[in-house]
């Protein structure tokens, strides 16, 4: 399972990588990536899906 | 006679709303007519579908003709620049005023705060908007662009008479006041666009002047920047400040709640932050005949996206505050390609302010008996007064280490 970020629909507002750090990180401009290839452990779960909530973009999806 | 014309000219389906006391209702008020209707030529988009619509489609909801009638001179950069323009001045601008960046700054930012504050602590009363809430985000911007903090009132008299002028919410154009404000706002940035070609230092103008090449910016476009940055900066965070304090002043089990437990500042600011908005209305125009949730709004549209009634309608009781749901966001640093540019910093302006204020005034209440307003009709919303009363500081343990108390009491 990975969480993938849609580069074309960031626009930064950061809410993801200032709630769920150890799953996505900021760039220079405070647009956001996943961390590594985005793998995420079943654990990691509820916390991708922290993120996903609370994207204002709609930006951030898991791909299985 | 013209007062009584005044007098009795019907009061508009805007200007009637009644968001003075009552958010809740107010923004209700928004939403009840529809996702998507028309009142007095103005059309309003109140659901959050309706809203990110917009958000997501730049091309046909304009941003350039939207805010002609604010007081500036200039075009207000990026705000009112449409693609494929404003990516340009994106890509150089977010980086100015990324989260890294503002983190660089933040021990001089919390050293303002205190300092603010301490010239009140020992008062055991203060009025938050005069005593904080204004002056702290105007310092905030001198400091970014490296303008001397003397200026500081003068700063805040030009953009309180520019956007409080009463016809920055209507498409009728700026006041004479607003102009004048404007003008004088204008003439001082010139001034200092001279000096720091001439004289570049470490901060954000500096930075912005020393792009050369097809980066480089023309004056005219470096004072559109300024513009944006007075107008949509500082009276905006100077009224978010005033209603965080007033939902911790109002509530003293929930900031007994956040001062116990600092991880709470975050999801509080985020809930005021959706419930009570600055700037709940972005203005857009519509460039051509577009279908929004079923309903048709014509080219040349002057629109509202009411970000106030979309921010509620999303969640069961969406007008209370609720700490555990504050991840779910909200649209108030609207979305798509103008989002907020100084989002980030005013979020860490506004923790900043409550993290230092607990520390040094973790007991506060709102006077008593007193009933918060918001200045309504008005472009920005924000409280038009916020007394606040604390216990008095021991001056032993106060922070500033400089007791200023009466020797004999001990009180200030």
């Amino acid at each position: 399972m990975r969480v993938v970020v849609d580069a074309a629909a960031c626009t930064g507002h950061g809410r993801c990588y200032v709630l769920v750090p150890e799953l996505f990180e900021d760039d220079e401009w405070g647009h956001s990536s996943a961390r590594g290839d985005g793998e995420i452990t079943d654990a990691q779960r509820a916390q991708a899906e922290r993120a996903i909530a609370a994207c204002p973009e709609r930006a951030i999806s898991l791909v299985e | 006679m013209s007062t009584d014309a005044e007098q009795q000219a019907p009061v508009g389906f805007f200007e009637g709303a009644p968001l003075t006391f009552d958010r809740a209702e107010g923004w209700r008020y928004f939403r009840e007519p529809g996702e998507v209707y028309q009142r007095d030529g103005i059309w309003f988009l109140t659901s959050p579908a309706a809203v990110r619509f917009a958000h997501q489609h730049p091309e046909i909801f304009s941003s350039a003709k939207a805010f002609d009638n604010l007081g500036s001179p200039v075009p207000l950069i990026p705000l009112a620049v449409d693609p494929p323009d404003h990516v340009r001045y994106r890509r150089l601008l977010d980086p100015m005023l990324a989260p890294r960046v503002i983190g660089a700054i933040e021990p001089e930012l919390r050293r303002q705060v205190r300092e603010i504050i301490g010239a009140f602590v020992h008062r055991g009363s203060c009025e938050v908007m005069a005593d904080l809430a204004n002056l702290y985000p105007t310092q905030v911007f001198l400091t970014l662009f490296g303008l001397p903090l003397d200026d500081r009132d003068m700063f805040i008299d030009w953009v309180r008479t520019i956007v409080e002028a009463p016809g920055s919410t209507a498409s009728d154009g700026a006041t004479p006041e607003a102009a004048a404000a404007g003008a004088a706002l204008f003439g001082y940035m010139q001034g200092f666009i001279v000096a720091k070609r001439a004289h570049p230092g470490e901060d954000v103008l500096s930075t912005i002047l020393a792009l050369s090449g097809d980066d480089a910016w023309s004056d005219e476009e470096v004072l559109g920047l300024c513009f944006l940055f007075t107008l949509a900066g500082l009276d905006t965070v100077t009224a978010s400040i005033g209603f965080v304090l007033a939902q911790l002043a109002g509530d003293a089990e929930l900031r007994r709640r956040v001062v116990d437990d600092p991880e709470l500042v975050g999801p509080v600011i985020e809930e005021v932050l959706r419930l009570e908005m600055p700037a709940p209305f972005t203005p857009r125009v519509v460039l051509s005949d577009v279908d929004v949730c079923g309903v048709s709004i014509p080219a040349g549209s002057f629109v509202f996206l009411v970000l106030g009634s979309a921010n509620r309608d999303d969640r069961d009781n969406a007008d209370d505050i609720d700490l555990a749901q504050a991840d779910r966001g909200h649209l108030s640093f609207g979305g798509g390609i103008h989002r907020c540019l100084g989002s980030h910093l005013a979020r860490r302006e506004l923790r900043i302010v409550v993290e230092e204020l607990h520390a040094m005034i973790p007991e506060y209440t709102m006077a008593e008996g007193f009933v918060p307003r918001i200045h309504w009709p008005s472009g920005t919303l924000h409280l038009t007064a916020l007394p606040i009363t604390f216990p008095v500081a021991d001056p032993v343990t106060d922070p500033m280490g400089d007791p200023v108390g009466d020797p004999v009491t001990g009180r200030a």
